[in-house]
């Protein structure tokens, strides 16, 4: 910490905190008093159960599995999409973020038509699913530290007799080491927390810890045993997320020049490696969204506009209150409050992570909810903030507050390096010229800061628009979200249900696109800008 | 006659498709170190580039000890390659980034760090093996850089601006130092630089870049 | 010193005191309904509970508020087990006023947990006699029922007859042709598991083993089964599945323009599993007063009549008229199976165990 950073940034910390602490371990709290005050001992039973350390032992394979899978399909691709620059960059880079956000009941049925039975429910699907899912993520985070990685390093390591594959072995990979460990963490989280492509692609060897939750609370309605099996979840997934973030903590010290896109590899080779990438990429994301624009354009008498223009129709959505072009406004704005919500408690959480000590801590705790168990916190905030004395239902705040929890921690993925790396003399320059702190620490971080967090708060857009959990623990019934109408939809027969329901899927792709894409185009600024700061 | 260690024949050079300098002819002997001058975004380093092998030339053949290369992979060319900053491998010790060349030329690990220690005694920083490279100033660093270039005999050593990261008095003793070095290790040495005073010390022969071809 | 507040701050203390005002806000115009006792003719709000697949016309809300004034707030978004869940959970202090949806299966769980209030419509005298004594002790009111049954893609069983009863099921004629839900994660699923157990008793794991011998297919929900594995609803392959009596007139009613004629599905009539639906004051209810009125509300000519095309249920009220396309298409279920609430909520954990071990899952 420099001298020169102002007094009240001790203090960043407390708003983060108390939403935390508000919208976190309060619910959690007032639902493990309720469980427990009358059934203690069914959790002890659980715990000692061999079912649930079976389960626990199957996900956590299997979970390892996807994010193998997810690293070798997703190293390429962040390669390719974050370092070169070809036409279409700025496209296949929003595309790679498509799949995080489509509901998980659509890439399971996208995935399922398009390989039909060639690949047979279980491991290899779900796992096959997961990285299809998770791709951005690693696409993201390890894109972002290959940007700033020097290839020059690789032509040293050759001029020393290094093959192509042996410098990437030997230079790039340890380089890239702390967001490949970031970014595994967060998919092997995702994978081993998952629910929704367990369930439809997965068999009984593909359980998980969340599945059984479910099946514990809406079918068994045996709440000791969720709260044991949760309890479980929670404490495997912190430690796997802290030692994510102890790998990558490493990280961000080391900025050997600006990140700045480089031309196509001038071998025929080595541009052909590049836009195969690309392509195969490409086809590996578009395919399902392909199938989708498909279904979303067919009907048994051959291709037609009908569920397009039925989206305005009272008739053809489920709640027969509202069309379902109306879910696509209720999402909208629950994106809108979302990002303002998450990109202010995130943004300042990620201020906090620049101060040295316990303040910092905020920044690791606000990953929790990654791994709290969706049904858990779901009926946690029902109870505490679905009754009097506090309800909050009515104010329309439940489900944007819900995923703020989940996008926060992305938002500080974003936000917090950006911070770290930023030259810090700045704030020492400015202060010698007369600047107080405060005004010293805008100088500094306000360039930076004004670019990520747009790019951040657009993120947890993007994470609010495709998320299902808390959408329907916490939903209004007139007012369904996207992915919500989308699942109900799927849930009543008839070619208009699979025709509108392919619809709003593709509205949600292309919603997802322009965002991400509106992301990055402010994102590009800060490249200049760093470039500008920190001259080679 | 023995054939040059090194040897540039109508060369042809171009960014992205399109060439700005064509029919580069050059030479250079054994122990010979030569200077190529030019203001910065001329070119030198994409010269230098072509014939570490990292883009290649657009026309023209490149020759090392009367083998041609022209299209031969970085990694079985011989030529070592030196830049502005030292690039040491982060995740690697002070020797360890030394007898990185010489593992990849087969050596045991044990006889790769042996002479790692040799190089360092000889370039005055006899213990500090074990260091992070992080630890090292600018010129301890570049000097690590260049025994780590020279640890695998290159027949040519490619210096891209080397000591224009350091402060002026730096530069002036570590040139002298350097030179030195290179004539002894018997490399074919081209350092490329902006500034005369540099090149003047350091090299037997300078040349301005746009006399060795004709630019576009 | 001049000090400036981060905007950042600013907007997130704004998010965060808004939040928790328009919080007191909310409880606080829900509290005093405690106190005084509603008016009929004043304004007040009815919270109402329901699974997501409760539906009901924009119309009939209206009309509730124009004759009574309530103004009905419907909650729903998770499925009916989650829901029954959250209201055992907050039994006593409700997140709501009135429960819609609670079924058969889950109901012996709610009852355990003292969630309902009793209370005795007025209106329960019009349902039909067979539900007419199924409240529970007076705890909850049946407001509609359906089945859920073996479905049948005709265009299959052209060459051979189609299956008519559970015991077809496990002829090796039909092998490979069934595909079902899980019944751990589909209602579906385990209406048509506590159905086979109605009909076989103690030999139901046999017939499962039979069905597993035969080739069944184990879907995870209905979704999966119906739109990927069925071949009448979507890409699948399978003729047999296992959905609602209803399915085919939903099939015509979701269908393109113009409507085709006839379903391309059927339903076999054996073997259906009865699900009745009900409704009930929540205990420590707000307006617990609004909340019976709802009820009656539900149970009434209107709601009745909106319930088949709306939720693709039938009524409990006695003397509705069915649309064309139910008389049409949906047989008549003579002898549906059922299990007494009890049995269910005693048995129901080892059933699943049972099941589980018995398909390899």
């Amino acid at each position: 910490m420099t001298p020169t950073l102002p007094g009240w940034l001790r203090w960043s910390w407390l708003p983060p905190g108390a939403f935390l602490l508000v919208f976190l371990v309060y619910p959690l709290a007032v639902l493990a008093v309720t469980v427990t005050s009358d059934s203690g001992g069914g959790v002890i039973s659980t715990l000692a159960s061999p079912t649930l350390w079976q389960v626990t032992g199957l996900a956590a394979g299997q979970a390892a599995a996807s994010t193998v899978v997810a690293l070798l399909v997703g190293l390429p691709l962040a390669n390719v999409v974050s370092r070169y620059r070809f036409r279409g960059r700025a496209f296949a880079q929003a595309l790679v973020t498509v799949p995080f956000v489509l509901p998980t009941v659509v890439v399971a049925l996208a995935l399922r038509s398009l390989l039909g039975d060639g690949v047979p429910q279980g491991l290899v699907l779900v796992v096959m699913a997961h990285a299809y899912v998770n791709l951005a993520v690693v696409a993201r985070i390890v894109g972002a530290q290959w940007a700033q990685h020097s290839g020059d390093y690789e032509s040293v390591a050759r001029t020393l007799g290094a093959s192509r594959w042996r410098a990437f072995v030997d230079v790039t990979l340890p380089s890239l080491r702390p967001a490949i460990a970031a970014s595994a963490a967060v998919v092997f989280v995702f994978s081993f927390t998952s629910l929704g492509i367990v369930l439809l692609l997965g068999d009984p060897t593909t359980r998980t810890l969340e599945s059984q939750i479910l099946r514990q609370t809406s079918v068994l309605l045996d709440f000791p045993g969720a709260a044991a099996t949760a309890l479980v979840q929670l404490v495997i997934v912190s430690t796997v997320l802290l030692l994510g973030a102890a790998a990558s903590r490493r990280s961000a010290t080391r900025r050997s020049r600006p990140p700045a896109l480089r031309p196509l590899p001038s071998s025929v080779s080595g541009r052909a490696a590049v836009r195969i990438t690309a392509v195969i990429g490409a086809l590996i994301v578009l395919a399902p969204v392909a199938a989708l624009v498909a279904s979303s354009l067919r009907s048994s008498r051959g291709w037609a506009l009908s569920w397009w223009t039925s989206l305005g129709s009272v008739d053809a959505g489920t709640t027969r209150l509202s069309p379902p072009s109306e879910a696509i406004t209720t999402s909208l704005t629950y994106a809108a409050l979302t990002a303002l919500i998450a990109a202010g408690v995130g943004g300042l959480a990620a201020i906090a992570s620049l101060t040295s000590g316990r303040s910092r801590i905020i920044a690791v705790l606000a990953l929790i909810p990654l791994g709290v168990s969706a049904a858990t916190l779901g009926l946690g905030t029902l109870l505490a903030f679905g009754r009097p004395p506090m309800d909050l239902r009515a104010t329309g705040l439940l489900i944007p507050l819900a995923h703020a929890l989940v996008a926060v921690p992305l938002v500080i993925a974003v936000v917090a390096p950006s911070l770290r790396s930023t030259d810090t003399r700045m704030s020492a320059v400015a202060a010698t010229l007369g600047a107080r702190p405060t005004r010293a620490f805008w100088t500094t971080y306000g360039p930076v800061l004004r670019i990520v967090m747009v790019a951040a708060a657009a993120l947890a857009g993007a994470v609010s628009l495709g998320e299902f959990g808390a959408a329907t623990f916490l939903g209004r019934a007139a007012a369904p979200t996207v992915p919500v109408q989308i699942v109900r939809l799927l849930g009543r027969p008839g070619e208009q249900s699979l025709g509108v329901a392919a619809v709003l899927a593709v509205v949600l792709v292309v919603m997802t696109l322009l965002l991400v894409m509106l992301v990055d185009r402010w994102a590009t600024p800060l490249r200049r800008t760093t470039a500008q700061e920190n001259p080679a | 006659m023995t054939p040059s260690r090194l040897d540039l024949q109508a060369l042809a050079l171009g960014y992205e498709g399109r060439a700005f300098m064509r029919g580069i002819d050059l030479r250079v002997d054994a122990s010979e170190i030569v200077a190529i001058l030019g203001p910065s975004g001329s070119g030198k380093s994409t010269l230098l580039s072509a014939i570490a092998g990292v883009v290649p030339p657009l026309d023209g053949r490149i020759l090392i000890d009367g083998r041609d290369v022209t299209r031969a992979p970085i990694h079985e060319r011989d030529v070592g390659l030196i830049f502005q900053e030292p690039l040491l491998f982060p995740h690697l010790d002070v020797a360890s980034n030394i007898a990185y060349g010489l593992r990849r030329h087969g050596q045991t690990r044990k006889a790769a760090l042996l002479r790692a220690t040799e190089l360092l005694e000889w370039l005055g920083l006899g213990g500090y093996e074990r260091r992070r490279v992080d630890e090292l100033s600018g010129g301890q660093a570049q000097r690590v850089a260049l025994a780590r270039a020279l640890a695998p005999r290159p027949a040519v050593l490619c210096l891209d601006e080397p000591f224009s990261a350091l402060d002026a008095d730096l530069r002036q003793r570590l040139a002298v130092e350097v030179s030195a070095m290179l004539r002894e290790s018997g490399v074919a040495a081209i350092h490329v630089t902006h500034d005369p005073t540099e090149a003047r010390t350091v090299a037997d022969r300078v040349i301005e870049l746009s006399a060795l071809g004709e630019a576009l | 010193m001049r000090r400036r507040t981060s905007p950042v701050i600013t907007a997130n203390i704004a998010v965060l005191a808004s939040a928790l005002l328009l919080a007191g806000c909310a409880s606080s115009g829900t509290d005093g309904s405690d106190a005084v006792e509603p008016a009929a003719s004043e304004p007040q709000t009815v919270q109402l509970l329901a699974h997501d697949s409760f539906v009901v016309s924009d119309d009939l809300i209206t009309a509730l508020k124009e004759d009574t004034g309530i103004t009905l707030e419907i909650i729903s978004g998770s499925d009916a087990g989650t829901m029954v869940a959250g209201a055992v959970l907050a039994a006593g202090n409700p997140t709501g006023d009135v429960m819609f949806g609670v079924d058969n299966t889950l109901l012996s769980r709610a009852l355990e947990a003292d969630v309902f209030e009793p209370y005795e419509s007025p209106e329960l005298t019009s349902v039909v006699p067979a539900l007419r004594t199924d409240t529970a002790e007076g705890r909850v009111t049946p407001i509609d029922f359906g089945d859920v049954c073996i479905n049948i893609h005709d265009a299959s069983f052209t060459d051979i007859d189609a299956p008519s009863t559970l015991d077809d099921l496990i002829d090796p004629t039909y092998r490979d042709m069934l595909v079902v839900e899980d019944p751990g994660t589909s209602s579906p699923g385990l209406a048509f598991l506590l159905a086979t157990i109605a009909r076989y008793g103690d030999g139901w794991t046999d017939y499962w083993a039979a069905l597993r011998d035969n080739g069944v297919k184990v879907a995870a929900s209905w979704t999966d089964a119906y739109f990927g594995e069925f071949s009448g609803g979507g890409e699948g392959t399978r003729p047999i599945v296992v959905s609602y009596a209803t399915s085919p007139p939903a099939e015509i009613v979701y269908a393109e323009e113009p409507k085709p004629e006839a379903p391309s599905s059927s339903v076999m009539a054996d073997g259906c599993y009865r699900q009745v639906e009900y409704a009930g004051v929540l205990a420590g209810a707000r307006n617990p007063e609004g909340a019976r009125v709802v009820i009656d509300w539900l149970l009434s000519e209107g709601v009745q009549s909106d319930v088949p095309m709306s939720m693709f249920v039938f009524p409990a009220r006695e003397g509705i008229a069915l649309p064309a396309v139910f008389t049409d298409f949906v047989p008549t279920i003579d002898s549906p199976l059922q299990l007494p609430p009890d049995d269910v909520a005693a048995g129901i954990a080892g059933w699943l165990a049972e099941w589980g071990a018995v398909m390899g899952r």
